[in-house]
């Protein structure tokens, strides 16, 4: 074992002077992942503000049914009305960004009963014309009322100085449950994504760099069996890829948590974000079979591989299919059925979320465990079975 | 010691089907002797000492290293041989210290013996003012001897250079025959393959021309000049090897 040690000393050693790892490992989410946060906030704010000042035209077809009632939308900010005599199709070929449209004989309909519609037709494909109706439903409410109160004043109701009434949506999250159910949705997508990109550089460059560097005859001529080899080889991958992942975690909670409160500029993205470090702990020992298994299907990959390029290339149909298997984790709402659990990456993304959710079942945890161990021990023997066979090695 | 008893190997191409790279071949060659495998490209030398050095498995026949046979104890084998190839290079990103502590570490040395090792070669092998400088910066002599330092650093009995002067300088390749030299002064087996005839001439005690495979004759180099009638080594290679290639 002490050989397999030797190795994977050397290969840390080797990728960590090795400016694809240093990106893949520490650059990315370290940095990337700020400046894109940074970039994205920025964007976020500046378009938070052209909102504010953005002006909008609403046309007003039958608004005279509902006296002052352009006057209360002429008083909205950023909101001018134009009176419309019939209803424009399209909308923007009157040049207004919405209507508000109050079909004629509204006062005769209440008095009768009937239903009454009142429409605002707007475009939500359009930026412009999506702010107009947003900047509306103060006034749709207004309308409501009014219309209410018509209808109690036709069935001879006293419905002088009605009360204003409001029917409004409030989230009454703290910042720490929304900062828990973010991290239960972006984390474990987020490590399986890191652990994947973390062991992919170094798991080709190890195997068929050896190869396309001439250094594997060498390493195959010292008295290391084949067998400690891989093994130093696969445990240097799975260390960077562990490595990776926990640097990614730092790297989200210090944009969320750190970063987001420092800068203005990201101040709306900020949420408490805390992980327990008996989380923390069962996270890593659910990451590890992934690992190993992600670490030892690429060496297999490394080993087949003629060259670095065909490697990189096996290697990205990999990542795709572990990024995948990992998005499907943010489409599982609710408890996901046992069987997804026995789909590798898949598993371990969704226990992950069960274990920052505190909602972890026994039952989950085995399967996943379980399942991932014996695919990571299978690709394990198949990694070092492909490192002992000459023809695959040797392939040209 | 090594003896090569009927050593063949074949590989299999999908569109070729079995095509042999060594056909039973034998030799021996003693301790403080260098037995030169001489051949054209493709005759068969990698092949043969990918095979001594069990980086190739032989498809039949065997060979034993100082004692152990490449089938049944491949590991044991392992720890008895420094093995150099032309070809093979080493890791730039590593300082020439950390290299040899990183072989010595897969001999299975202690640091210790590897410390002292290393002061040791970093004198017989002016490895002095390199030993801390990265493999990636050196020159192409300089990376040639830290590659002999690395073969014998755990001390092997067997030796096995695969064209160990294959883009060498004038100096350089000098240098590489001269460290062999003191080699075989030492005690060592050492097998050396090439195809410059003056190397073989100055270190070979004993060569075998191999072709297609095949061992065509094998001897001493005064002998096999011998039964040429005379001439230099170059025409015996060229009359034997010529002989067969004229045949097909």
């Amino acid at each position: 074992m002490s050989k397999a040690w030797a190795v994977w000393r050397k290969e840390l050693r080797d990728a960590l002077r090795d400016g694809r790892t240093i990106i893949a490992v520490f650059v990315v989410p370290l940095v990337l992942y700020p400046g894109l946060m940074l970039f994205m906030g920025s964007i976020q704010s500046a378009n938070e503000k052209e909102e504010k000042e953005l002006q909008v035209r609403v046309g007003v077809f039958g608004g005279a049914q509902l006296p002052g009632l352009e006057e209360k939308m002429r008083a909205l900010q950023g909101v001018s009305t134009v009176s419309l005599e019939r209803i424009p199709r399209p909308i923007d070929a009157a040049g207004v960004d919405a209507v508000l449209v109050i079909l004629p004989g509204l006062e005769s309909s209440i008095a009768r009963g009937d239903s009454v519609k009142v429409e605002l037709l707007y475009k939500d494909s359009d930026h412009k014309s999506s702010a107009a109706d947003e900047r509306m439903q103060p006034i749709l409410d207004e309308v409501r009322r009014e219309l209410t109160v018509k209808w109690a004043r036709s069935r001879g109701a006293s419905a002088e100085a009605a009360p204003a009434i409001s029917v409004e949506h409030r989230d009454i999250s703290s910042k720490e449950e929304t900062g828990r159910f973010m991290a239960a949705l972006i984390i474990p997508y987020i490590l399986v994504f890191m652990v994947a990109a973390g062991s992919m550089q170094i798991a080709i460059d190890t195997t068929t760099g050896e190869k396309e560097r001439s250094t594997l005859e060498t390493l195959l001529a010292t008295s290391a069996s084949r067998s400690q080899i891989v093994m130093g080889k696969c445990m240097a991958v799975i260390t960077t890829a562990l490595m990776a992942g926990a640097i990614g975690i730092f790297g989200l909670w210090f944009n969320f948590s750190v970063l987001a409160n420092l800068m203005p500029a990201l101040s709306s993205q900020s949420m408490q974000f805390s992980i327990h470090p008996l989380q923390a702990l069962f996270m890593l020992v659910t990451v590890l079979p992934t690992a190993i298994l992600l670490g030892a299907t690429l060496v297999a990959i490394g080993c087949f591989a003629r060259s670095m390029r065909e490697g990189q290339t096996y290697a990205t149909y990999v990542y795709m299919a572990s990024v995948f298997l990992g998005l499907g984790s943010f489409r599982q709402l609710g408890t996901p059925p046992v069987q997804r659990f026995m789909i590798p990456i898949l598993n371990t993304a969704l226990l992950q979320r069960e274990i920052l959710t505190n909602t972890v079942q026994p039952m989950h945890a085995a399967i996943t465990l379980g399942m991932s161990a014996a695919m990571a021990a299978v690709m394990l023997v198949i990694a070092t079975r492909l490192f002992s066979n000459e023809s695959v090695l040797f392939r040209t | 010691m090594i003896e090569v008893l009927n050593l063949c190997k074949t590989f299999h191409d999908r569109k070729k089907g079995d095509v042999p790279a060594v056909r039973s071949i034998s030799f021996t060659c003693r301790p403080g002797h260098v037995f030169g495998l001489i051949g054209r490209n493709g005759a068969g030398k990698t092949t043969t000492l990918r095979m001594l050095a069990t980086i190739l498995a032989p498809t039949s026949g065997t060979a034993r290293i100082d004692g152990m046979d490449v089938n049944e104890r491949p590991g044991e084998v392992r720890k008895r041989i420094g093995y150099l190839s032309g070809d093979t290079k080493l890791y730039d990103r590593l300082t020439a210290r950390e290299l040899l502590s990183y072989f010595g570490e897969l001999a299975g040395m202690s640091p210790a013996s590897i410390a002292g090792r290393i002061a040791e070669l970093q004198v017989s092998f002016g490895l002095g003012d390199f030993l801390d400088k990265r493999v990636g910066k050196m020159s192409t002599g300089m990376k040639q001897r830290l590659s002999l330092a690395r073969v014998v650093l755990h001390d092997p009995p067997v030796l096995i250079f695969d064209e160990p002067t294959s883009g060498l300088d004038v100096l350089g390749a000098r240098e590489v025959m001269r460290i062999v030299q003191d080699l075989k002064a030492k005690g060592r087996t050492i097998i050396f393959s090439t195809h410059i005839m003056t190397e073989v001439e100055r270190i070979c005690d004993e060569i075998a021309i191999i072709e297609r495979g095949s061992i065509l004759a094998q001897g001493s180099v005064g002998a096999l000049q011998k039964q040429n009638g005379g001439g230099s080594l170059e025409d015996v290679f060229v009359s034997t090897v010529g002989a067969v290639t004229s045949d097909v």
